[in-house]
């Protein structure tokens, strides 16, 4: 049954917007290579206290890729609490962490629902997994704290065409800019941490070309590269030199296990930078 | 040795008892003294207005609207919705490309429920708005208040949402009689095959009081900024087929725009309409919870003169007939205010 506490629309079903195909055949065309270097990332804009009534708040924009209709991400992420845990939960000796990740319902080429579904729910729980390792979470009690990220746009190419399969990789980098904007958040509400967490993508791509060797780039855009055979996200402290959370997807010869570490490397080659951007801005906004 | 002064900070004096506080900060000490809020805000002085269009690269239409810490992202995205999943629909015979018939359809945008606007306060926009609960009265009544007042204002034109399909002439037929003809003649006639539905998604990324009239300017902003691309029907594949290259904006009839204040009384707990009042135009967060009557005037003044387009007023016996003639007056000086932040 529809929810009807949302204005629901017709009853019948809409079709997205579906374009000619000589449009896309162009575009397929004009598929634009990467043009920095497989070692650097994209330029980050990164700002704390956008919503002043939160405890914490900040709000991550990634560069786009110069190319037209493919967006950057766009992130705004609220930090609520520590505040004490509701009077019948069971007695919790640490601070519970509960982290909601939404793709805003324009966020993507396909509009989203406002009902969470299970790839969000995925994404949140990655979050968590990176955060609990940064949190110094014995120091409150029988308390908990949200954290809540929405995705204003997310990562991705407009055209449809020969991105299949691309949300994936879409993911990953929605994850470590997930990761960068919570860390912020979390240093804006005064949360202790031992380190500023940050997340980096590294991805082993290959070229259109036959016998194009595969090659490890960081901070990937998918619509760049012809095929992504495998990628990582990874949340890294680098005070610590500890990785909180490892997220591998992909395809991989198992004789070569250097590749693989060289893939973890890059990843946490690509947080570090992020890492660099974030400690800045938190840096401009004690100042 | 001096005795350590009890004193509080401001801030805690807010949280504390928050009615005495505005109170205290609206009745000034001396009479030369013109009474200020306690967000800084003369009674009538609304917070500035920044206006932001077409940053979203994925929705049609956008803009993000922000006035003090309130912050609004609204995105416009069309889908197309084919005539033949309307139950209950009346195909209409009469093409009309030059929009002359537009009132014809005026029934169609609210029939075929063309304009889905939905807003989305559970992103930790405030600390009482978390994600996980189903959406808050707050959210349902918004949400309902701007889908009332997109149809009855009137600002979108239903023919901009038609999608017409022509069928082709053919050329070979063979030598057939008059009767045949008359048939070739009505079935190339442009046909009605779909609509747009114009799903408006609102985000509040920061929340701080007067979420209608932010809400409402950041849906004006995105609908003026929406572009459809151009579309045909293909009836081998039965949807609409765009193009990539062409897109026409919508054609908004008027700008109205809303404007809302708090009446603030100065005894807590007063039934009538004792004591002193003040209105406060465009109220934050603190002021919303302490006043129980609001008034949103909707005006539009875009073709010179003033009119009126919805007045709306919830609880308290303060505001008559007088007041909301004044508040009005006040309205328009804001509408002039937004819509040149609008551009």
């Amino acid at each position: 049954m529809a929810d009807r506490r949302r204005v629901n629309g017709p009853v019948g079903a809409t079709i997205p917007p579906v374009f000619e195909d000589e449009d896309v055949q162009v575009q397929a065309t004009q598929r634009t290579t990467r043009s920095r270097a497989p070692n650097g990332i994209r330029k980050m804009y990164l700002k704390t206290g956008v919503t002043p009534s939160a405890s914490g708040s900040a709000y991550l924009e990634i560069e786009t890729s110069g190319k037209d209709g493919v967006s950057g991400l766009k992130l705004s992420c609220t930090v609520h609490g520590p505040r004490s845990l509701p009077r019948l939960s069971p007695f919790s000796p640490h601070i519970i962490l509960s982290t909601h990740v939404k793709f805003a319902p324009f966020a993507t080429k396909q509009r989203r629902g406002y009902l969470r579904d299970p790839s969000e729910r995925d994404l949140g729980t990655h979050l968590e997994a990176a955060l609990r390792g940064a949190i110094i979470a014995d120091r409150w009690p029988k308390s908990g704290v949200d954290i809540i990220i929405s995705i204003i746009e997310g990562d991705q190419g407009r055209e449809t065409s020969g991105a299949q399969g691309d949300d994936t990789w879409d993911m990953m980098n929605a994850l470590s800019g997930c990761i960068t904007v919570a860390s912020a958040a979390l240093a804006d509400a005064g949360i202790d941490c031992v380190d500023t967490v940050a997340g980096g993508v590294a991805a082993l791509v290959r070229g259109s070309g036959e016998n194009d060797t595969a090659r490890i780039v960081i901070d990937p855009i998918p619509s760049e590269h012809e095929r992504i055979e495998a990628a990582c996200c990874i949340a890294y402290l680098p005070a610590r030199d500890e990785i909180t959370n490892l997220w591998f997807k992909g395809d991989m010869p198992d004789h070569d296990m250097g590749i693989y570490s060289e893939l973890v490397q890059q990843g946490i080659q690509a947080s570090k930078l992020a890492n660099r951007v974030l400690v800045e801005s938190l840096g401009e906004t004690v100042k | 040795m001096e005795a350590p002064t009890l004193s509080f900070s401001r801030p805690l004096f807010a949280k504390l008892s928050p009615h005495p506080y505005l109170l205290r900060n609206l009745s000034p000490a001396s009479p030369a003294d013109s009474p200020c809020r306690s967000n800084g805000r003369a009674p009538h002085e609304a917070r500035p207005v920044h206006i932001h269009t077409g940053s979203l690269s994925h929705a049609h239409g956008s803009a993000l609207v922000r006035a003090g810490d309130t912050t609004v992202i609204c995105g416009v995205r069309a889908e197309a919705l084919p005539v033949t999943s309307i139950p209950q629909y009346r195909p209409k015979t009469v093409f009309d490309a030059d929009n002359s018939g537009a009132g014809i359809g005026r029934g169609e945008l609210k029939d075929y429920d063309l304009l889905v606007p939905n807003i989305e306060l559970a992103t930790g926009c405030a600390p009482q708005f978390l994600p996980g609960v189903p959406p808050t009265a707050l959210a349902q009544t918004l949400s309902t208040r701007v889908y009332s007042l997109l149809h009855a204002a009137q600002i979108v034109d239903p023919a901009d949402l038609r999608i017409w399909y022509t069928p082709p002439k053919y050329e070979d037929k063979m030598d057939a009689d008059t009767e045949e003809d008359e048939v070739e003649d009505e079935s190339t006639k442009p046909q009605l095959m779909a609509y747009w539905v114009l799903y408006i998604d609102l985000l509040f990324v920061s929340f701080d009081g007067n979420p209608f009239d932010a809400a409402w300017t950041v849906v004006m902003a995105a609908l003026r900024n929406t572009k459809l691309p151009q579309a045909r029907w293909d009836p081998d594949r039965e949807t609409a087929v765009c193009s990539r290259a062409k897109a026409a904006p919508l054609n908004i009839r008027g700008l109205p725009l809303a404007c809302s204040a708090a009446v603030f009384l100065e005894k807590e707990h007063a039934e009538g309409g004792e004591g002193r009042h003040w209105i406060l135009l465009d109220p934050d967060r603190l002021e919303e919870s302490l006043c129980k009557e609001m008034v949103t005037v909707v005006v539009d003044c875009s073709s010179g003169e003033t009119r009126l387009r919805s007045i709306e007023k919830q609880g308290g016996t303060v505001v008559g007939r007088e007041l909301v003639r004044g508040f009005a007056g006040v309205a328009e000086g804001r509408w002039k205010e937004v819509s040149k932040a609008m551009g």
